[in-house]
């Protein structure tokens, strides 16, 4: 059983009537990477001022290492935090504000040296040492932000949405150097990020927030393929999860989601709570995780196609189910017309099942790989 | 090349027509605009000082005869071929002296107001009822006329004012300084004055500038574990290099120039004790009637404030002219 | 983060600030109602015992207090003192020349038409190296060069080029007018510079192309748009010239006098400087003044630093 090394108990922050963060638990491993994903506004930027001290919660605990921190001021926490626009000090040089953090631990200078060329070494920035912030890169400079918190050797490292002020060819670049910042430091490390993709490619695991409360906490694949609710499934993933809207059926044993004249036949499997055949149920699946078939395969479906979009390789074919809409992605040059039906088949553990209002997941069998 | 005049008309250059003088035409307009000006300022600046150079090579006073004989005195007398200035630099010490007075005074005033409307302005930042209250109260010394300004303080403090008594309180026995009647205490009062008048100024540059500093280096200073002094010290003052170079140029450039409020103040007195430039120039021109002397005495105060604020202003040329 | 803590030291900073700013002027207006006998006192009378505005009378309506001792002949009154030996006429012709409407009569008139003609040289000055960048470098900073250096050094030749035999325009409006004009047009052409600045050059070059000259353009286009900023420069010149002192006290003597002369004038050989006098016509004078900076209270910063820093 791993280390905890960073405990959120109970956290919870109020801005007068606002509730921004409500009641989230998350224990977080050593040398763990995990992501904080959720859209504007879901109160992960409030937990990240939280962690490192700048914001007091409301009430709840925050441990490192088992004891709570809440009296710690910021620079003691031993926390490192790298800005969305690195906000390096642009009147001093590289050097110097490699050197800050040290400065203030009054290392005696030969030590401080020492410190900023063995991170310089390693975020490749040595060159640059002595170089003012506008003469540098935007890559260049989330190093020199990265480097200014690890010469500081903090045991947690947090990371505001790291990717997002990169070009696309930078991005690519910036997320193998933090897999190997990663990999190398073995430092606790926590990205906060409203970009589903950063959060899939860097983090272990992923704690998915919404409006102030954790909707799931687990590991990168299961929280893409076992999504425990509708907003889970629909935040990750692109194309989106498709939903389709339907009620309940069961016949022979069997259970099936039907809305107007479609069907789409349910895995075997227990359901979570009670769900009685008639009430309205919303079936997630992935574009991915739907495959063509023939008419007569079993726990096929057929659906009528609505466009065909050819994309290159790959082509995605929008289809009606009732009244919601269906993308499937298949091989280009498959036989397929507007009009036509197509008949699909899911993979059996990928499909989810939810509850039409409030969202929770019901169908409970193959979760959890 | 055709361009529309703006009586519809259409004037054709380069076919062989005159070119008459298009007010719209591009090139003309921006000199048109600043001819105005151009011509205020000859007049009321270059002229007179092109009068004042020549008659500071002379020795004309008022009582010699008008104008005329004294720009006609440089040909008919003898030129004195820069006499005046020689004199005034080797041999009067109250010319230097007075020159010494002015940089003394303004450096101190600008100092102190340079700390007082920091603080001021610091304490801006943080939280508290009725600000708008308490910033309309603070800036209101500034917008004082300069002779009011002058009078006020003159009455405040006279030897039995309330200056001395409130002092006389806080020490808990009489205090009867002659603030205006003794060199040093006068040159106190002086810089209080201006100190008091003028440090809403700086209060407001402060402000403005404390705000422009951008909110991320600071908390990333705070999480590497600044101290608050800390933070002040090496993020938000140099952040503000730029806005405190343009408050001590700007107003720099009006210190020393102070005149109203000395004059009431003590007319340059006790002795000499707080005669600026200014004063002793006023004290030449208009109360010794030694208009070439004075002459002199101001071109080359002319010369040297011209090539100093130029060079003050060397580092924010950039930002004057093209806005912050 | 810098504290945003309002500790009770900072109370008591922001109180001692507060009080230093305001003390001297509630001094000013607690003296302008006070009595003659309470001006010079030993400890110094803080408010009046019995305020009058007798002082107020005398600057803006003599006769009213001429009336209300019965006419001529009285000299002596806790107001206006004189020694008895004082000659009766000269305690009276004392007062009625004290009265200040010369001054705000002249004030008024040099201060407005001062200002008019400084703002609209300075606003073509402004549109002109705003938009086209006129003289480069040079132009701005030599516009500026006006404000470098003391008024006194001018104010030299000003009395000789004022005076008889050359434009002969001592002691008129008209000099002062175009001596004030002349000192502050740096101000405004800087100032409204920074606010045709603000302003998108693509306006001009859309009215432009909608058949606009370039004229038009300006005037009807442009000078609009930036009206606010006129008219925060126009109250802020006013301003400049309201309290201008050296030039007044030097090309003026007796037909054209101005409030800060006429401020400088409250002094009699028998009694002293006129405190509780001076302080009336001070509060008078700074009405204004205190108004107009409250209204462009905003604009300032960038009047003050020649549009450098915009708040």
């Amino acid at each position: 059983m791993a280390k905890i090394k960073l405990e959120l108990v109970n956290l919870s922050k109020e801005f007068g009537k606002l509730t921004a963060v409500d009641d989230v638990n998350i224990a977080i491993e050593e040398s763990e990477t995990m992501a904080l994903l959720g859209p504007s506004g879901c109160g992960k930027s409030t937990i990240l001022n939280m962690i490192v001290g700048l914001e007091a919660p409301t009430s709840g605990d925050i441990l490192i290492d088992g004891k709570s921190v809440l009296d710690v001021p910021p620079g003691e926490r031993n926390i490192g935090l790298v800005f969305q626009d690195y906000a390096v000090f642009t009147h001093m040089t590289v050097r110097n504000n490699l050197a800050y953090g040290l400065k203030i631990r009054k290392l005696a200078q030969p030590e401080i040296e020492r410190e900023i060329a063995k991170v310089a070494e390693f975020l490749s920035i040595t060159h640059q040492l002595d170089r003012k912030p506008d003469e540098l890169g935007a890559s260049e400079l989330q190093r020199v932000a990265i480097g200014r918190t690890l010469v500081t050797s903090p045991e947690i490292l947090l990371l505001d949405e790291p990717l997002s002020n990169l070009e696309a060819a930078m991005r690519n670049q910036m997320r193998r150097e933090l897999r190997r910042i990663q990999a190398d430091t073995g430092q606790t490390i926590i990205y906060v990020t409203h970009d589903q993709i950063e959060a899939l490619s860097l983090a272990h695991r992923i704690a998915v927030m919404d409006f102030g409360s954790l909707q799931q906490y687990d590991t990168a694949h299961n929280v893409y393929q076992y999504p425990k609710n509708r907003f889970v499934g629909s935040f990750l993933g692109n194309p989106p999860m498709n939903f389709l809207k339907g009620k309940l059926s069961e016949s022979g044993g069997r259970r099936a989601v039907t809305s107007g004249d479609s069907t789409i036949p349910l895995p075997a499997g227990n359901l979570g709570s009670d769900v009685s055949a008639g009430s309205d149920v919303v079936v997630g699946v992935r574009p991915e995780s739907l495959s063509l078939a023939s008419a007569d395969d079993p726990g096929s479906f057929s659906v009528p196609i609505l466009a065909i979009e050819p994309q290159g390789p790959e082509t995605v074919v929008t289809a009606t189910f009732g009244d919601s809409s269906l993308k499937v992605i298949v091989p280009t040059g498959t036989e397929a017309t507007e009009g036509d039906s197509i008949a699909l088949v899911p993979k059996s553990d990928l499909v989810a099942l939810f509850d039409a209002e409030s969202g929770v997941r019901l169908l409970d069998s193959g979760d959890r790989r | 090349m055709v361009t529309n005049t703006s009586k519809g008309g259409v004037s054709t250059i380069g076919m062989g027509k005159p070119r008459r003088f298009d007010p719209n035409d591009k090139k003309y307009i921006p000199a048109l605009l600043i001819t105005p000006v151009q011509i205020l300022l000859c007049v009321m600046l270059i002229f007179p000082f092109i009068l004042e150079f020549v008659i500071s090579l002379t020795e004309w006073q008022p009582i010699y005869g008008d104008f005329w004989t004294a720009f006609g005195s440089v040909f008919t007398q003898k030129i004195n071929q820069g006499i005046n200035y020689n004199y005034l630099v080797t041999e009067e010490p109250r010319y230097l002296q007075a020159l010494g007075r002015t940089v003394i005074m303004s450096v101190i005033s600008l100092c102190l107001e340079f700390l007082i409307g920091l603080g001021l302005a610091s304490l801006f930042l943080k939280k508290f009822w009725g600000k708008r209250i308490w910033f309309t109260a603070l800036l209101t010394p500034m917008m004082i006329m300069p002779v009011v300004v002058g009078y006020t303080w003159f009455m405040l403090f006279q030897y039995n004012g309330p200056i001395n008594q409130i002092f006389g309180w806080i020490a808990f026995s009489p205090v009867n300084l002659q603030w205006l009647n003794d060199g040093t205490l006068a040159f106190i009062a002086v810089i209080v004055t201006e100190v008091w008048h003028w440090t809403p100024l700086f209060f407001l540059i402060m402000l403005s500038g404390l705000n422009a500093v951008p909110e991320n280096p600071i908390r990333a200073a705070t999480v590497l574990g600044a101290s608050n002094f800390k933070i002040f010290w090496t993020i938000i003052l140099p952040n503000m290099r730029a806005v405190i170079i343009i408050a001590f140029v700007i107003r720099g450039m009006e210190v020393v120039k102070l005149f109203d409020e000395i004059y009431l103040l003590t007319r340059g007195g006790p002795g000499t004790s707080t005669e600026t430039i200014s004063l002793y120039l006023y004290k030449l021109a208009f109360e010794d009637f030694r208009l070439a002397y004075a002459g002199s005495a101001a071109f080359i105060v002319l010369v040297i404030t011209v090539v100093l604020i130029n060079m003050m202003l060397k580092p924010i040329r950039y930002q004057l002219v093209e806005g912050r | 983060m810098p504290e945003r803590k309002f500790t009770p030291f900072n109370f008591i900073a922001l109180i001692a600030g507060l009080l230093f700013a305001v003390f001297p002027i509630l001094w000013m207006v607690s003296t302008s109602f006070k009595l003659r006998s309470e001006w010079v006192t030993s400890p110094p009378t803080w408010v009046s015992s019995a305020p009058t505005v007798d002082n107020y009378l005398t600057i803006l309506a003599p006769q009213v207090l001429l009336e209300r001792r019965g006419g001529t002949k009285q000299v002596g009154d806790e107001n206006f003192g004189g020694s008895k030996d004082d000659a009766a006429g000269g305690a009276i012709a004392d007062l009625l020349n004290r009265s200040a409407w010369p001054g705000i009569k002249g004030s008024i008139i040099i201060s407005l038409s001062a200002t008019i003609l400084s703002i609209v040289v300075g606003l073509m000055a402004a549109i002109s190296i705003s938009r086209y960048r006129f003289g480069g470098n040079f132009t701005p900073f030599f516009i500026l060069a006006g404000r470098m250096f003391p008024p006194i050094a001018i104010a030299i030749p000003f009395v000789i080029m004022f005076g008889p035999k050359v434009f002969d325009i001592t002691d008129t409006y008209f000099g002062l007018i175009v001596a004030y004009a002349a000192v502050t047009v740096p101000f405004s052409t800087w100032m409204l510079k920074s606010f045709v600045d603000d302003l998108p050059h693509e306006i001009e070059e859309a009215a432009m192309m909608d058949g606009y000259s370039r004229w038009r353009a300006h005037f009807t286009v442009t000078v609009p748009l930036i009206k606010g900023g006129i008219i925060a420069t126009t109250l802020f010149i006013f301003i400049l010239n309201w309290s201008e002192f050296l030039f007044a006290l030097i090309l003026t003597y007796t037909d054209v006098q101005t409030i800060p002369v006429t401020l400088s004038k409250y002094f009699s050989a028998t009694e002293g400087t006129l405190y509780g006098v001076q302080a009336a016509l001070a509060m008078v004078s700074i009405v204004p003044l205190v108004i107009v900076g409250f209204f462009i209270q905003k604009h300032l910063v960038r009047g003050l630093t020649l549009g450098a820093i915009k708040r």
